[in-house]
């Protein structure tokens, strides 16, 4: 997939607008979703989200949305299902919501993240937590994303409860700096900030590619795994393009370049360099052992099961989607900070990730059937979860189609030019 | 910080009451129906309060919407003029899942004024019409069980009594739905036989017009000879009983939408489309609203009135007595789903396709607002006029004058 036309055209003019939380909006709409004028802004939040819904909205507009459709989503609502709803409730996707993901079509998407209650639902019976997914719903949107027929992004708000946990006392403010440092809020222009530091990824993207690599070696204290790479594997980092050109960043922050492995080849062991939030567990010290592309073997200090109940989710659950690099720049990882929130912590260092292949970085292959998928090495499964295997003593070496190792980071620090 | 564990847990299990009453005596929920919960996203506690009861009164599948005022305004100040009046394809598709299902509204409006220094008549236009036409004929064909109810907020409590008492809004509302009776639901089933045997005499006397006079006010409203007087225990086509206001201290029919003359002031403020409106006057002529006077807002009710060639004439007469719990209370609640239980209270546009026997709706009113408004007050006379002409008193001071 080209990347050249990639353009975060966004001019934020910042007349009075002292407000953090307006900036932080402008930033989500014109940057992350690059809404266009004429375009429907869909907002998906959680109720504890609303300042920051409010503050899309009113970004929405400003940028010329034709309509900002929000959406709160309560996790309230479906504890209430998971807890006292009957069986066939859990899996239900009114017809409604289904043509709401549908008219995502050709529109621009913004997402909120950032549990106010991770805990809430810890007590219930898992079983029926793990059930409880609108399938149809989740599917049309993921098929749009795929099909790159959206202009999305994910941004996350801080809430005590999600403080709490980072910080062990609800200091909003602190989760606040935090966030805002990640997402370049702090620059005196972000938006310029931003344009600056996604050019810099694509660079980095286009250097991978230059090198048609064949495999990804990682080497460091308890890891030694290479993983190999597709003929169609492409390197992306600093936003995707949709189909019709409009360049847009998923995730704020985002401080990664990632390509699809081939999922039939993956070999050695890794041991994850940062905790894993997994549904409300933390995984800690997690070691894997790979052979012909599967992880035969799970090992950690806390959580090994959440991994390993993850892992049986599916048959194919226990191979490779994504190999992300993220040097020691990263204003994630500089902060030092375990956000439990994949959005902030895959941001951190390096990651890989068990499940589904994301296929924006294997543009070819986007719109196979499953099968032909996994016939041409990229995964298909129910589950994606990225992990942490980076850090100053991991070594990352790209392997090229004739055996030689080019050095990429050393000491998180990136090697080519 | 010291934390009063008995009235946090009274207050939780208030709050559980509530719901509960809302879900099984408001909108009755049927074992196996899917609900609709559409609330305003300040009211997230009690619509979760709803989830938890309607999945215990066997509920299918509850789906909450929550609206969002801010993000309605930041369309009114910011968005384009097609934004106003769109209704997404998805709002259509949920509305009409509502056939056959039962559906909750909660009122009481964290900031009433919020829309205050808008563009009124933005303001007015701003409808999801279509949306507004599919809920109208649900009620039409009457198939949603549906009921409103309020939520106590601090924005609320402190527009009703100037500081966010919002203990006291509760305590207001837990008297005026029941809820503070050893058994809300007979108590329920007691209030609304009553009303529906005052709605029998008036029912029995074949008025042909209701007569209004007192300060500011001689106006007359013609009856249709097919439309009852009926309390608010309304049924759906397949006969499912439910109540869907709760409040509800009226009893209503539906008048001749071509025969309403003179002029008519509201006696309460009128909290429309997030603004307060003070001192309405209305000058009717054919049944037909032909002037607006306001102290405040009148460009709101203006800009309603217009919204459709029938919003300007009735659709609703409703009679309320000084017995009421609402009225009891002597506050003006700035909700009209509370304010219009007060007192006497008419409604421009829609009519009520419940009052008409045999699904007969020749000669109601259809349009896509309906703005109830107080009218009642001690000084208000109202009368029943029979086909020849005679005067019959229904209300003085506030008085019930029928035989009940």
């Amino acid at each position: 997939m080209s990347l050249s036309t990639l353009d975060i055209d966004a001019s934020i003019v910042y007349p009075r607008m002292t407000d953090r939380l307006d900036a932080y909006a402008d930033l989500v709409v014109r940057v992350g979703a690059n809404l266009q004028p004429g375009q429907t802004l869909f907002v998906n939040a959680a109720p504890e989200h609303v300042d920051l819904a409010r503050a899309i909205a009113r970004a929405g507009y400003r940028a010329g949305a034709a309509f900002v459709d929000v959406r709160y989503v309560d996790p309230h609502v479906r504890r209430a299902m998971i807890e006292r709803g009957p069986d066939e409730a859990l899996t239900a996707s009114p017809d409604w919501q289904v043509l709401r993901s549908k008219s995502l079509d050709g529109n621009a998407l913004a997402m909120i993240a950032g549990e106010a209650e991770p805990e809430l639902l810890a007590d219930l019976d898992q079983e029926r937590v793990g059930r409880a997914r609108q399938v149809a719903v989740m599917e049309s949107t993921l098929k749009l994303q795929n099909a790159r027929a959206i202009n999305w992004t994910i941004a996350a708000y801080p809430t005590p409860g999600w403080a709490e946990q980072v910080f062990g006392e609800p200091d909003v403010d602190r989760l606040w700096d935090a966030i805002a440092q990640s997402v370049r809020l702090d620059e005196e222009d972000p938006v310029a900030a931003w344009r600056e530091h996604t050019a810099r990824l694509r660079a980095r993207c286009a250097q991978l590619d230059a090198l048609q690599l064949d495999g990804i070696h990682f080497s460091g204290p308890g890891t030694d795994l290479t993983i190999g790479l597709l003929p169609e594997s492409r390197w992306v980092g600093g936003g995707i393009d949709t189909k019709d050109g409009i360049g847009h960043v998923p995730n704020l922050p985002t401080e990664e370049v990632f390509t699809t492995p081939d999922a039939r080849r993956a070999e050695g062991t890794v041991r994850s360099t940062r905790p894993l939030a997994l549904g409300g567990t933390v995984v800690r010290d997690l070691e894997m052992t790979f052979a012909g592309g599967e992880i035969v073997d799970v090992k950690a200090s806390s959580g090994a099961d959440a991994v390993r109940g993850q892992l049986a989710t599916d048959e194919h659950a226990k191979r490779l989607g994504e190999v992300a690099l993220v040097d020691g720049e990263s204003r994630v990882g500089r902060q030092g900070i375990t956000f439990l929130n994949t959005l902030f912590d895959e941001n951190a260092t390096c990651h890989i990730a068990y499940g589904s292949a994301v296929l924006f970085s294997a543009p070819e292959l986007a719109g196979l059937p499953p099968d032909e998928l996994r016939e041409r090495g990229a995964n298909v499964s129910s589950v994606h979860t990225d992990f942490m295997v980076g850090g100053p003593e991991v070594s990352v070496d790209g392997v090229t189609r004739d055996g030689k190792r080019v050095p990429i980071l050393r000491e998180d620090v990136w090697q080519l030019t | 910080m010291a934390v009063d564990v008995e009235t946090d847990v009274k207050a939780k299990n208030r709050l559980e009451r509530y719901a509960e009453l809302a879900v099984r005596v408001g909108a009755n929920v049927e074992e196996g129906q899917t609900v609709f919960i559409n609330a305003q996203i300040e009211h997230a506690p009690l619509a979760r309060a709803l989830t938890r009861a309607a999945y215990s009164a066997g509920a299918r599948y509850v789906d909450v919407t929550y609206r969002d005022q801010h993000v309605r305004k930041a369309m009114i100040e910011l968005g384009p003029d097609e934004a106003l009046t769109h209704t997404p394809e998805w709002q259509k598709e949920r509305g009409e899942a509502h056939n056959g299902a039962a559906s909750i509204w909660t009122t009481g409006d964290p900031e009433p004024q919020l829309l205050g220094d808008l563009d009124g008549e933005r303001v007015g236009r701003a409808q999801m019409k279509e949306l507004i036409e599919i809920s109208r004929r649900q009620m039409v064909d009457r198939v949603v069980n549906w009921s409103g109810v309020a939520f106590p907020n601090e924005g609320w409590a402190t527009e009703v009594f100037g500081e966010p008492d919002v203990e006291r809004l509760w305590e207001a509302v837990a008297f005026c739905t029941r809820l503070d009776e050893d058994d809300p639901v007979a108590a329920w089933r007691e209030h609304m036989s009553r009303l529906d045997s005052r709605a029998e005499k008036l029912n029995e006397s074949e008025f042909d017009a209701i007569h209004y006079r007192g300060p500011g006010t001689d106006f007359t409203i013609g009856l249709l000879p097919h439309a009852r007087w009926m309390s608010a225990l309304f049924h759906t086509a397949s006969g499912r009983p439910y109540v869907p206001n709760m409040p509800t201290e009226e009893i209503f029919t539906t008048p001749d939408p071509t025969r309403a003359e003179g002029t008519i002031s509201s006696s309460l403020p009128l909290a429309l489309l997030g603004e307060i409106i003070k001192g309405l006057t209305f000058t009717v002529r054919d049944g037909r609203i032909v002037n607006v006077d306001a102290e405040q807002g009148a460009e709101i009710v203006r800009s309603q009135i217009a919204s459709d060639e029938n919003a300007a004439r009735f659709g609703e007469i409703a009679l309320v007595d000084g017995t009421s719990r609402v009225g009891k209370t002597g506050i003006t609640f700035f909700d009209t789903l509370y304010d219009e239980n007060a007192t006497c209270h008419i409604a421009y546009g829609f009519g009520i396709p419940e009052v008409f026997e045999d699904d007969m709706y020749d000669g109601m009113n259809i349009s896509t607002v309906h703005t109830d408004f107080m009218v009642g007050r001690p000084e208000l006379e109202v009368d029943g006029v029979t086909k020849d002409g005679k005067s019959v008193p229904i209300l003085r001071d506030e008085t019930w004058q029928l035989a009940e």
